[in-house]
């Protein structure tokens, strides 16, 4: 969390249209989705993964430390597709089983086609997310929902979530190591019981917070909805061009695959 | 002396709790004068602040601002909280967003002001709080004396008539008091009223021209520092004067 926010309020495109950067992500989303080739996610990521290191300047170990977070989950749900566990032999299904004890595993072809899929459009979808998330503050997101016009309450859901994180997880920080510096957590049982008490205290906090907000919004005249001023951009349309390329290269990937190399296992 | 803000009788209480926390408040305060407001913890200072733009509504008594019996219509309250200026004691309480540019922008924009002024009173008001630099850093990545700052900037770009803080200070470094003190003798040479909580002597010594103390939900003085300060039986009674004594030794005998 926070190292993806430091990241968001301190890249080379910080600055650019947040439409842009945006339109690059959603594009690349879609297309993995839509095109659902092995190879064309791998390139999605590969272009993501350059993008994020030379065009904003994010460390290539920051973005691999993020994307791997996801990679293992990622990689939990294709075993389940690509191999299966059975008690009865499956050899009438598919020549690719082994025994081990009572267990019968098996796998296939196309099973591990689909695992392949699975994972490499998974890859490049959450490339693209990332790169989202590792150049873009949530402030110039919930002023890009604005202009897309949606709903206020949402956007201002967004706003007080957001800070709220934060404000949480400090109240969080300084209940925990009071707790601490009282020999709270200096045994199992005593750890159990005190988490248990700052989780109820913590609730109570949050709802006290949120009290003294509204009253200290009220202050500032509000009325219904959270108005605040829209940031500047930088008039840079480098983003917004490179999405088309991206874009392009992603078909002309799909194209070829298919029409031209046609069966190879990996297009 | 013409009275900018004035209590008559106010009584309020909080729902479930046995003892009010403003039981029959009284005081006049003058216009464009330091207003130090002292008191123990407890004895009724957020409360009488919250009263001061109409957060609170008192149950029975009247608030007068300017003359005016309060309103509680939302234009009036509208106009009421341009006019008077309330920070909080804790700036986390009052930052909702984690933008600072966008956070000082929320009060002129309730004021219903063009996009151009916002950005210009926003830019001032930044200016005047040392926190221009600032404005483009996430709210939560500031110390607390950034933050506080923040959240003076956040309400003095309302351009408020009242600045009302609430023990402000209390947990700032004395650079950072300092440089809080600057701005508020800036705010007072432009003629604003500016009232203060606060626990610390010098403070009402040195700073305030004007002084209210509160205990048990009443106002049992107001006055200038000077008469406060040589009214011993007032200090005796209130316990000031055992408190402040050992801050400083020499208090109060020497102006007794």
């Amino acid at each position: 969390m926070h190292i993806i926010d430091r990241y968001a309020y301190n890249n080379r495109i910080r600055n650019v249209e947040p439409a842009h950067k945006a339109s690059l992500s959603l594009m690349v989303l879609l297309l993995c989705l839509m095109l659902n080739k092995p190879l064309v996610g791998l390139v999605a990521a590969g272009w993501m993964f350059l993008l994020a290191v030379g065009l904003a300047g994010i460390p290539a170990r920051t973005f691999g430390r993020v994307l791997l977070a996801e990679t293992t989950f990622l990689i939990l749900t294709t075993i389940g597709v690509a191999f299966s566990i059975s008690t009865r032999d499956p050899g009438s299904i598919t020549d690719w089983a082994w025994q081990l004890g009572p267990f019968w595993f098996s796998s296939s072809p196309d099973s591990l086609y689909y695992g392949l899929v699975l994972v490499t459009r998974a890859l490049g979808c959450a490339s693209a997310m990332n790169f989202l998330a590792l150049t873009t503050p949530l402030v110039d997101l919930v002023d890009l929902f604005r202009r897309w016009r949606v709903p206020p309450l949402l956007i201002d859901l967004m706003t007080v979530i957001y800070r709220f994180i934060f404000v949480l997880l400090e109240s969080l920080d300084r209940m925990y190591m009071a707790q601490d510096s009282r020999l709270g957590y200096h045994s199992y049982r005593r750890g159990m019981i005190s988490a248990g008490l700052l989780g109820s205290r913590l609730f109570i906090d949050a709802y006290q917070r949120s009290q003294r907000l509204q009253i200290a919004l009220e202050s500032r005249g509000y009325t219904s909805e959270l108005r605040t001023l829209p940031s500047r951009y930088k008039d840079d349309r480098t983003v917004l061009w490179v999405s088309v390329a991206v874009a392009v290269s992603l078909l002309l990937v799909w194209a070829v695959g298919n029409w031209v190399i046609g069966n190879w296992i990996i297009v | 002396m013409k009275p900018i803000l004035e209590f008559e009788d106010v009584h309020y209480y909080y729902p479930g709790q046995k003892r009010s926390a403003l039981q029959g408040f009284s005081i006049a305060l003058p216009v464009g004068e330091k207003i130090a407001v002292v008191g123990r913890n407890g004895s009724g200072k957020s409360t009488f602040f919250l009263h001061c733009n109409g957060l609170y509504r008192p149950q029975s008594g009247v608030v007068r601002f300017d003359w005016q019996p309060m309103a509680y219509n939302r234009r009036s309250l509208q106009l009421l909280r341009q006019r008077v200026g309330l920070v909080f004691q804790n700036a986390d309480d009052q930052l909702f967003s984690a933008s600072v540019a966008q956070d000082i922008s929320f009060g002129p924009l309730n004021l219903g002001l063009s996009d151009v002024e916002v950005r210009r009173r926003v830019q001032a008001a930044a200016e005047l709080c040392e926190v221009a630099d600032l404005l483009e850093r996430p709210t939560h990545a500031l110390s607390s004396g950034e933050k506080a700052r923040v959240a003076l900037a956040g309400v003095l770009a309302m351009e408020p008539e009242v600045l009302v803080s609430d023990e402000l200070m209390a947990s700032l470094d004395p650079w950072v008091r300092l440089r809080i003190f600057d701005i508020l003798q800036q705010l007072h040479d432009q003629g604003k009223t500016i009232l203060m909580a606060t626990h610390d002597l010098s403070v009402v010594r040195y700073w305030a021209s004007f002084v209210v103390v509160m205990e048990a939900g009443q106002a049992v003085f107001c006055g200038s520092p000077q008469r406060l300060l040589t009214d011993r039986p007032l200090l005796e009674k209130t316990g000031l004067a055992r408190v402040w004594w050992r801050v400083e030794p020499s208090f109060p005998n020497e102006e007794g």
